[in-house]
């Protein structure tokens, strides 16, 4: 499966702001994660790294 | 796309890293805000009243012609108004940026996290995430009009949902019966066990189908008629139910898809023999299913999956919308793809929907710390998931290692930082606050209310503002950049 990234933005009544970039060749588009791999093992140093009393102290205001 | 204009309104939430804090959040929030305008000088600060909760120097607008101010406690970032997709997903994320960037200028990053989602495990506060779609005064804005609207709202969280650990406490609900406001409790509510995982965030807190209010009793369709815009002409959609994104596709897919189903009911076309039988339940109850069947009870006793009625919304949107223009040929394919993938292993939607990605990340975890649901430590994983400091959140460590597709760059985010969209009216009001930065020191707005006694110096509205000693300048039309008109006036004008 290949991911495409967004069409060029259509122009506007004058310049317009962002130019969104052309797709990538390759697709942009994420792998299946894969047990064990590298990539799985910076995302669980980064886990790890998580104070696991963060959420008790996570106390908001009710917004809208 | 086409004769859409998007808007996202994100409340944030902040994690402060203390366990016996000095400050709470709303301390900090009151000074990331104030660095961003009177420091950054990102935009012009109200010096007016705007609303009894909103007292001069609450908030301002930004040379990006969005706004930052305090809402309920919470720093609150509203888009400018955008004509396309990936302006309002770069947009969405400049408004992460420039807070993040406020965090870190002032030296807090290690003190307190910038936290972009809708929810706090301890207390059961919740925030929003709201969406609006300018659309014609001619919608059928009543329960038949809008019951695909519904339907389509219901169901669409299984690929816009944000996902969390756990539930919230059932919520206080009111039912309008006729002219009656009655709790919902009455009619036999009953709350279910707590689930260890669901894909919505929002979904416990929405306990009625349309209503007007946004901070209780909220709705799937929420009915205050506030378009912002000429009322003659335009209707503005006001979502709330929707959560906060964190993945770029997810966001340009949410507000496509939305946009698109609203131009299929605009124009007759919306599929009419959905009506789902009890769509609050359903909203809950979808996100709540460990089995991912999403299974939903229509009105008309049958009985289908939500990604067999997103399928039939996307069918209808095939046939009438497609081909006209290349973001909506972009949303029916990428809505396509992710249904399909949605009948398969979720594993496959990593990085393009939220909930996938945050699941994935606690079942590695699980498996690797063999920890079961119980555990606290999966509460504090699923806010670090919506932590936006690149350094520590867990969705940015997917998106540094490619894992989640790209609708926009870093350079259009940073872009959009500072400048509005050049095809709304919010160029035209970029224009003006950048008049007013320069014409006023950042000393001058130090002295809040206006110094001198008189009436502000500036009043801005989204639709509307006025210069002292000049007329209201008014800008009903939110298609038009009103770039010119806005120039002539304040040449005309003396601050």
């Amino acid at each position: 499966m290949k991911y495409s990234m967004m069409p060029e933005r259509r122009e506007g009544p004058v310049d317009p702001m962002p130019k969104s970039p052309r797709p990538l060749e390759e697709g942009g588009g994420p792998r299946r994660p894969e047990t064990g791999s590298p990539d799985k093992d910076s995302l669980m140093k980064r886990m790890r790294k998580v104070d696991p009393k963060q959420a008790e102290r996570y106390r908001q205001r009710t917004g809208e | 796309m086409l004769n859409r204009i998007f808007g996202l309104e994100t409340e944030y939430g902040l994690l402060i890293h203390e366990d016996r804090p000095s400050h709470s959040p709303t301390w900090f929030a009151h000074r990331i805000r104030d660095h961003l305008f009177r420091v950054q000088r990102q935009g012009v600060l109200d010096l007016h009243h705007r609303g009894h909760d909103e007292p001069p120097g609450n908030g301002g607008f930004l040379t990006n012609a969005g706004r930052i101010y305090l809402d309920m406690g919470h720093l609150e970032y509203a888009s400018p108004e955008c004509h396309s997709l990936t302006d309002v997903v770069a947009s969405d994320r400049a408004g992460d940026l420039l807070l993040q960037q406020a965090i870190e200028d002032l030296g807090y990053s290690d003190q307190v996290s910038l936290i972009k989602n809708n929810i706090d495990h301890e207390t059961d506060a919740t925030f929003g995430s709201h969406e609006n779609y300018l659309v014609s005064r001619r919608f059928p804005f009543s329960r038949r009009g809008l019951a695909p609207l519904v339907t389509f709202l219901v169901t669409r969280q299984i690929f816009t949902g944000s996902g969390r650990v756990g539930s919230a406490a059932l919520q206080d609900a009111w039912i309008q019966m006729d002219r009656l406001l009655v709790p919902r409790s009455s009619f036999g509510a009953h709350h279910v066990s707590e689930p260890p995982f669901q894909i919505s965030q929002r979904a416990d807190y929405i306990v009625n189908d349309f209503f007007e209010w946004v901070q209780h009793n909220r709705a799937i369709v929420n009915t205050r008629d506030e378009p912002l815009a000429d009322p003659n002409q335009y209707r503005r959609i006001h979502l709330l139910l929707g959560d906060s994104n964190m993945a770029e596709y997810a966001t340009a897919l949410k507000l496509g898809t939305t946009g698109l189903v609203l131009q299929l009911i605009e124009e007759g076309h919306a599929p009419q023999d959905l009506e789902i039988d009890e769509p609050v339940e359903a909203l809950q109850e979808i996100s709540q299913d460990q089995e991912r069947r999403w299974l939903v009870q229509l009105q008309s006793h049958k009985t289908l999956s939500a990604v067999d009625i997103q399928e039939r919304f996307l069918d209808c949107a095939v046939q009438h919308c497609r081909g006209q223009d290349e973001e909506t040929d972009w949303v029916l394919a990428q809505w396509a793809s992710v249904l399909h993938d949605l009948r398969g292993d979720y594993q496959k939607l990593v990085g393009r929907v939220d909930w996938a990605s945050k699941l994935w990340l606690l079942d590695c975890f699980r498996e690797a710390e063999h920890v079961d649901w119980t555990d606290p430590m999966l509460k504090s994983l699923d806010l670090e998931y919506h932590n936006l400091n690149p350094a520590k959140g867990l969705y940015h460590g997917l998106l540094e290692q490619g894992r989640a597709p790209r609708v926009t760059t870093d350079r259009l985010i940073h872009l959009a930082m500072e400048a509005a969209p050049k095809n709304t009216r919010a160029y035209g009001r970029s224009e003006l606050v950048r008049h007013l930065l320069n014409e006023w020191p950042a000393s001058a707005t130090d002295q809040l209310p206006a110094p001198d006694g008189l009436s502000p110096p500036y009043v801005i509205n989204w639709s509307i503002f006025q210069v002292r000693g000049h007329a209201p300048f008014s800008m009903p039309d939110p298609f038009k950049t009103y770039l010119e008109d806005v120039r002539t006036h304040l040449e005309r004008a003396i601050v």
